[in-house]
C-alpha cells in the first residue's frame, strides 16, 4: 500500500513534467467545444464556402442539445481515444525499453502496486481530461443550441467514461505486453476500434460488448435509456478491465526488463 | 567471516535453444569481494542479471542467506547497479535517490537523511537539484551507486561497473568502490582483469556461460604462476634466426614467438637464463629485452579465455 | 462579415491553442534532444494548429515518454 503510494506519487510528477496533464486535457476541452461551435455556425460555414446555387435557401432545422453532445461523444470516439492511445502507450512498455525497469524492479518492490499505480493514474488522467471536455461540450451546447437533460447528461457521460477507461486498460495491457510504441498504439487502438465497429454490425451479437458503451450512450442521451444491453455490457467492461490488470501484472512480472 | 552469503547452484538460462549460462556453481563469503571475469559475451549480464532477480534461471538455485537462513526475497538485501545505469531524465539526482530510498523501505524522514548522506559520499551534492536527464556518464554511475546503496543491502552487485567511464571517472568509481567493500560484500562483473585485480580478493573467471576457473586470488597466483622468460631481441637476420631456433631447446615447455620476440615457459629460470645468454653471446645475437620471472594473472586470463 | 459571432464564447479556443503552443515551444526550449531538428518543431507547433502542439507534445521529445 506505501509502495502503491510511492508509485502513484511519480506517475502523477512524470505526467505533469512531461506536460500531459495540461494538454491532454485542453485536447480534450478543444474536442467537447468544437461540436456544438461547428453546429451552430454550420449555415455561415456552408453560405461562406459558396458552393450552394443562387436562389437555394439553406433548409436546416438546427439538432437538439441532446443531439449535438450524442455527436460530440462521437467525436471522442474517433479522436479522443487516438489522444489517449497515444498519451498513455508507453507507460509501461517505456520503462522497460529504457532500462529504468532493472533498477526499480531489482529493489524490493510490489508488481500489483507498480501496476496498480500505472492504472490509478491512467484513470485518472482519462476521468479529469474527459470530465473537463464534456463539461465545456455541455455548457456549449446549451449556450448556442438548446437546454439537455441533466440526468441523462451526467449518464452518458458515465457509460462514455466506462469505454474511455476501457480503451485505457486495453493501452496499458498491450504496454505490458509488448515494447515497440507504434505497436502498442497500434493495437489498442485496433481493437478497441474492431470492438466498436463489430457492435454497430452485429448488435444483436455483440449487445454486451463493451464496443456497445458508446451506442449505450449516446442512446441515453437521445433516447433517455441506453436499451436492453445495457447491464450486460456494463458487467462485462468491468470483468474485462479486471482481467487486463491482472495479466498486466503477470506480464509486468515476467518481462522485467529488456534483454 | 567466513559464512557464505549468496550460494549458487546449477545456475543455467537458455534463451530459446542457445544456452547462454550452464549450470554455473558458486558461492560468496561474506565481507569478501569477488569479481565475475570473462570476455564479452561470455554469459556475464546475464548471471548477474538472475542474481538481481530481474531474469528468471531455467534451472538451478540461487540462496542468498541471512544468519545462515536462506531469504525469501533477496532483493531486500541486495543493491544493484546496471551496467549502463538510466533513470528518469526528468526527475532531480535527489528526487531519484530519495525514490530509490523509498522503494527499498526507508521511511519518510530516514529517507531524506539517507539521501543526503549518499548524495555526498558520491559527491554529487551540488549537482543533486538539477535534472538527471544532463548528468554526464560518471556522474550517472555514481548516483547509480547511491541508488544501489542507499538501504545499506548485505550484497551489492555491480555488471562492468567502470567500463564505460573515462579515466578520470573511472577513478572515482573504483575509489568508491574500495570505500565500500570495506563495509559489503561485493560482487562485480567486468571483461579487464586489471579492474578485478585493484579491489577483489577473489574471482571467478567464465567463459562460454560457465565457470572456468573460481578462488581466492592469491591463491590463484601462487598456484597456476610459472616460470616465463621474456625476450626481445634486434631485427637483424643472425638474431631472428637464433629466435626461431630456440623453441627446440630442452628447458623450454612452451613457446610463443613472433618476430622478434618469444615469451617462453621454462622448468626452471636461473639454468634457462644462463643457457640462453651463453648461447646468444655466441650466435652474436643483439638482445633488446631480456626478462625473466612469473607469470602473471593476465597471462592466465587470456590462457583461459583462448583455451 | 456575419456580426453575431459570439466572441466570448470563441475566445476560449483561441486561449487553449496559445496555452498550448506557449508550453509547446517553452518545453522545446528546454528540452535536451528532440526527434528532428528543433527549428522544424517550432515550425510545426506555431503553424500546425493544435495538431502541431499535440504532435509534438506525442512524438516530439526523446527524453521524456
Amino acid at each position: 500500500m506505501k509502495q502503491f503510494g510511492l508509485f502513484f506519487r511519480k506517475e502523477m510528477l512524470e505526467m505533469g513534467r512531461s506536460y500531459r496533464w495540461l494538454w491532454v486535457p485542453l485536447v480534450f476541452l478543444m474536442l467537447g467545444v468544437m461540436q456544438p461551435i461547428v453546429t451552430r455556425f454550420m449555415p455561415e460555414i456552408l453560405k461562406a464556402a459558396g458552393n450552394m446555387p443562387k436562389g437555394m435557401t439553406i433548409m436546416m432545422e438546427m439538432p437538439s442539445g441532446a443531439e449535438v453532445l450524442a455527436q460530440t461523444l462521437g467525436q471522442y470516439n474517433a479522436i479522443g481515444i487516438l489522444i489517449l492511445v497515444l498519451s498513455l502507450m508507453t507507460m509501461i512498455s517505456g520503462e522497460r525499453q529504457s532500462g529504468v525497469s532493472q533498477m526499480i524492479f531489482s529493489k524490493p518492490v510490489s508488481f500489483v502496486s507498480y501496476a496498480a499505480a500505472k492504472w490509478m493514474s491512467m484513470i485518472s488522467l482519462i476521468t479529469a481530461s474527459f470530465g473537463l471536455g464534456y463539461a465545456g461540450a455541455w455548457y456549449y451546447t446549451v449556450q448556442m443550441i438548446g437546454p439537455v437533460d441533466t440526468a441523462a447528461a451526467v449518464k452518458a457521460a458515465l457509460f462514455y467514461l466506462l469505454w474511455m477507461w476501457f480503451a485505457g486498460s486495453l493501452t496499458l495491457l498491450f504496454s505490458s505486453l509488448m515494447n515497440p510504441a507504434a505497436g502498442i498504439a497500434f493495437v489498442s487502438l485496433g481493437a478497441a476500434l474492431l470492438l466498436s465497429l463489430a457492435y454497430g454490425m452485429l448488435p444483436r451479437y455483440m449487445a454486451w460488448s463493451p464496443g456497445a458503451l458508446p451506442q449505450i450512450s449516446a442512446k441515453v442521451l437521445l433516447q433517455g435509456s441506453g436499451g436492453t444491453g445495457t447491464m450486460g455490457a456494463l458487467l462485462i467492461t468491468i470483468l474485462f478491465m479486471i482481467i487486463f490488470f491482472v495479466g498486466a501484472v503477470y506480464m509486468t512480472q515476467r518481462k522485467r526488463a529488456r534483454f | 567471516m567466513t559464512q557464505p552469503l549468496l550460494q549458487v547452484k546449477g545456475l543455467t538460462k537458455r534463451f530459446k535453444d542457445r544456452t547462454v549460462v550452464r549450470d554455473v556453481a558458486f558461492s560468496i563469503a561474506e565481507g569478501s569481494c569477488a569479481a565475475l571475469l570473462g570476455p564479452n559475451g561470455a554469459g556475464k549480464t546475464t548471471t548477474i542479471s538472475m542474481l538481481a532477480g530481474l531474469l528468471q534461471p531455467t534451472s538451478g538455485s540461487i540462496q542468498l542467506l541471512d544468519q545462515s537462513k536462506p531469504v525469501t526475497d533477496r532483493r531486500m538485501f541486495i543493491g544493484y547497479l546496471p551496467q549502463m545505469p538510466v533513470f528518469y531524465p526528468w526527475m532531480t539526482g535527489r528526487e531519484f535517490l530519495r525514490y530509490a530510498a523509498e522503494l527499498a523501505g526507508l521511511a519518510g524522514r530516514d529517507a531524506v537523511l539517507k539521501t543526503d548522506e549518499w548524495l555526498e559520499n558520491v559527491g554529487l551534492q551540488h549537482a543533486a537539484s538539477r535534472r538527471i536527464g544532463g548528468y554526464s556518464g560518471g556522474m550517472k554511475q555514481r548516483l547509480g551507486l547511491a541508488q544501489a546503496l542507499i538501504h545499506r543491502p548485505k550484497l551489492l552487485i555491480l555488471d562492468e561497473p567502470v567500463s564505460a567511464l573515462d579515466p578520470a571517472g573511472r577513478k572515482d568509481v573504483l575509489n568508491l568502490l574500495q570505500r565500500i567493500r570495506l563495509e559489503t560484500t561485493v560482487l562485480f562483473s567486468t571483461h579487464v582483469l586489471h579492474d578485478a585485480e585493484e579491489i577483489c580478493d577473489e574471482i571467478l573467471m567464465i567463459r562460454e556461460g560457465e565457470i572456468a576457473l573460481q578462488g581466492k586470488l592469491d591463491q590463484i597466483r601462487r598456484e597456476y604462476s610459472e616460470p616465463v622468460i621474456r625476450i626481445e631481441v634486434g631485427g637483424d637476420p643472425v638474431s631472428l634466426k637464433w629466435m626461431a631456433s630456440i623453441s627446440s631447446k630442452a628447458f623450454v615447455r612452451q613457446a610463443e614467438i613472433t618476430g622478434n620476440r618469444a615469451r617462453l615457459t621454462v622448468t626452471d629460470v636461473e639454468k634457462a637464463s644462463f643457457e640462453l645468454m651463453a648461447d646468444a653471446v655466441s650466435h652474436q645475437v643483439a638482445f633488446r629485452k631480456f626478462e625473466s620471472g612469473q607469470s602473471t594473472l593476465e597471462d592466465l586470463f587470456l590462457k583461459v579465455v583462448q583455451a | 462579415m456575419n456580426t453575431d459571432i459570439p466572441w466570448d464564447l470563441i475566445a476560449p479556443l483561441i486561449v487553449i491553442w496559445l496555452i498550448l503552443a506557449v508550453v509547446g515551444l517553452i518545453s522545446l526550449s528546454r528540452t535536451e534532444s528532440t526527434r528532428g531538428p528543433k527549428w522544424l518543431w517550432v515550425v510545426i507547433i506555431v503553424c500546425g494548429n493544435i495538431l502541431g502542439s499535440v504532435l509534438y507534445f506525442v512524438v516530439g521529445r526523446k527524453d521524456v515518454s
